[in-house]
């Protein structure tokens, strides 16, 4: 293994910085993320990914020969990363984003293939094979797939516009392919719109019942969520995974700690301008304006805070939330996320609440912000009739206004949490809960 | 009988205080009780992990002493709110088992106080010698187990326990354990299972909190910071969650 991998370095001719840049690229693409297991080594594959159809799983792409890419020419390698062809041209299922990757140019494709040539180490180790049943094992089927919905093309920069949204729009589209949780998705599981040609593009998802909120960021909607965020305070966001709005939760934890929170200023502050740049979703006809918001909000606020009179609800956020959320709902920034206003509690589906709620929440450590002030679980403190009156509040306290949560919804999200540190109750014996710690 | 008319003018105060926080108040007349995952368990169907038996009835009749129920007291007593239950599951703690003590010697029985705790026991032993040290007393003093004892003698017998006019050696103690240092250790462990978070099993359905009028672990009261010369309207609740 060694020798080929000196014999690769030597054909390459050791150039650096086309490495740095591609593993920057391979950064900003967040290939670690699916190519990797949680204990596995980086890029040896072998992550299970929930899809529709059932499960598949990621490869090795390290550059190991006979487990990995290490036999992929420069041409084969791209034609894997923008048409979806493996190299021995059977069809890779559009779990791999090749779709946005398409976007991508040649420049960097060259880089990212430089650096998963020399500078990634190759693991000889075999990820699981997918085996979906018929007809999706057919992968002969998704080349008609492919005809119809990944039709990108290669990037070309609109010499027009800002330079800085143009480069924003090229890693959104592309490598962050921030569309294939973003976008919701058609009958056939294609993006409703891979680029800002489409109304449906990045306007908000169900991913595995977690709600991807609308990262149109421009004006022309009710105002929430991004749309009330300014440029900067997006590239803070995705740069630590906090602002004074929000904290990054679910899927999105990985994609802060692995891929943004890596990303130069200026490329977070193009994808942030891009993404302003995009009218928002047009507000629906029960839309509340921000005054109507705000003047429930202070109603909220003054009767938590005079504390009487208090429905069932109101008392349980008093009991168990409102010491880090605060009665104003708007926590404190950067520490505790806004809970008026934040589009997970405000989602159609409740789903990602209640499972914050039952199994609390770990910001990421990212390079700016290295601590992780977790928020606790209540799963072992609350009932589900309690935290379906408690998530009912909440959407409906302040300025929200989603939908009652009944328990048995609470009951189906509990029944698929893993045992963690988080939301075990506290060892009342008095253990210092050493072992907790190591497990989180 | 001092001691007992001090302790009802301190349960008095206590629930003076609590008379000007108006009875907890909840909207439409809701009654806001928690259902805890594992309710607190009824003191008589209990079966204590650590303590025998014999040595349970005499924890009993003693918590029972330290703080009596509703018709001696005015307030839960120390039996209505589990603080027998909260002593046993405290010996199987690191508390119990002195985990975390340096229990090696010299045991200095005459240096400063500075000098902590002093025998080679962990609570559980002091707990084991020392009822039956008492009992022994008893025995030889009544011809009755502690239990069995009407409440004015068994206070006599607590009484002399805390003044240490109960001579632990001649009942065959070895390691000098006074029966002063038996009767502290009672009596600090019945307070802290009477007031401590129900978590730890005892001030069952966190009734001493509600006597005195203490609202639990509510985490935070910043927002009452500001809010001058009016009435706390909530009642208490516990680290388990459960809402009173």
């Amino acid at each position: 293994m060694a020798s080929q991998a000196s014999q690769a370095s030597q054909a390459f001719s050791a150039d650096d910085d086309t490495v740095e840049r591609g593993a920057y690229l391979a950064r900003a693409g967040d290939c670690v993320a699916c190519h990797s297991t949680e204990d596995g080594k980086s890029f040896a594959g072998g992550l299970a990914i929930e899809s529709p159809f059932g499960t598949i799983y990621s490869t090795n792409i390290t550059p190991d020969k006979e487990h990995g890419i290490g036999n992929y020419t420069e041409a084969e390698f791209a034609a894997a990363l923008r048409e979806g062809k493996r190299a021995d041209g059977a069809n890779l299922y559009p779990a791999m984003p090749y779709p946005s990757y398409a976007r991508l140019t040649d420049d960097d494709v060259h880089a990212l293939y430089t650096y998963f040539m020399e500078g990634v180490a190759p693991v000889a180790d075999n990820a699981p094979e997918t085996d979906l049943s018929f007809p999706f094992n057919q992968r002969w089927g998704i080349t008609a797939w492919n005809w119809l919905f990944a039709d990108a093309d290669t990037f070309t920069p609109d010499t027009s516009a800002d330079a800085k949204i143009e480069r924003g729009r090229y890693l959104v589209e592309g490598l962050g392919h921030c569309g294939s949780c973003h976008t919701p998705r058609g009958l056939a599981q294609q993006e409703k719109g891979l680029d800002d040609g489409s109304d449906s593009y990045l306007s908000g998802a169900d991913l595995n019942d977690w709600w991807a909120p609308s990262l149109r960021g421009g004006d022309g909607g009710d105002g929430r969520g991004i749309e009330g965020w300014s440029a900067p305070e997006i590239a803070e966001y995705l740069k630590t995974g906090r602002n004074v709005h929000a904290t990054v939760g679910g899927e999105m934890t990985s994609v802060v700690a692995h891929s943004t929170s890596h990303l130069t200023d200026e490329d977070l502050t193009g994808i942030a301008l891009y993404l302003k740049s995009l009218p928002a979703n047009p507000a629906g006809e029960k839309a509340t304006t921000s005054d109507q918001r705000r003047e429930a909000s202070e109603k909220t606020d003054a009767h938590l805070t005079a504390a009487k009179d208090l429905s069932e609800g109101e008392r349980l956020y008093l009991d168990n939330c409102s010491a880090c959320h605060l009665n104003d709902g708007k926590g404190a920034e950067r520490v505790f996320p806004a809970i008026d206003g934040n589009s997970l509690v405000n989602a159609d589906n409740p789903t990602g609440l209640i499972h914050t709620i039952l199994a609390g929440a770990t910001p990421p450590a990212t390079p700016a912000i290295p601590a992780q002030l977790p928020m606790p679980g209540f799963g072992w403190r609350l009932s589900d009739d309690e935290v379906a009156t408690l998530a009912t509040f909440v959407r409906g306290a302040w300025g929200n206004d989603g939908d009652a949560v009944t328990a048995d919804q609470v009951d189906k999200v509990r029944k698929t949490l893993k045992p963690s540190a988080l939301n075990r109750a506290p060892d009342a014996n008095g253990s210092l809960n050493h072992e907790d710690r190591d497990t989180q | 009988m001092s001691s007992r008319i001090k302790n009802r003018q301190r349960r008095d105060f206590l629930r003076g205080s609590l008379t000007m926080i108006p009875a907890i108040t909840l909207g439409s007349g809701v009654t806001l009780t928690a259902q805890a995952a594992e309710p607190a368990p009824n003191l008589s169907d209990y079966q204590p992990a650590f303590f025998s038996d014999e040595e349970w009835s005499f924890l009993l009749a003693a918590c029972d002493r330290l703080i009596p129920g509703e018709s001696e007291g005015k307030g839960p007593g120390a039996l209505d709110t589990n603080v027998p239950v909260f002593i046993d599951r405290q010996m199987d703690s690191p508390y119990g088992h002195a985990e975390r003590w340096y229990m090696q010697g010299p045991f200095v029985l005459d240096g400063s106080p500075d000098l902590g705790f002093q025998y080679p026991y962990t609570p559980r032993d002091v707990y084991q010698k020392g009822i039956a040290m008492t009992q022994a007393y008893c025995q030889q003093q009544y011809g009755k187990r502690f239990e069995t004892l009407d409440n004015d003698t068994r206070d006599t017998v607590l009484k002399a326990l805390e003044a240490n006019d109960i001579d632990f050696a001649s009942l065959g103690e070895s390691q000098k354990l006074e029966a002063s240092e038996f009767f502290a250790s009672l009596l600090e462990n019945t307070k802290e299972g009477y007031l401590a978070d129900p978590i730890h099993g005892g001030n069952k359905n966190m009734a001493a909190w509600k006597m005195v009028g203490f609202p639990g672990a509510r985490a935070s009261y910043r927002d009452w910071v500001d809010q001058h010369n009016v009435d706390y309207p909530l009642g208490p609740v516990s680290l388990t969650g459960e809402r009173g």
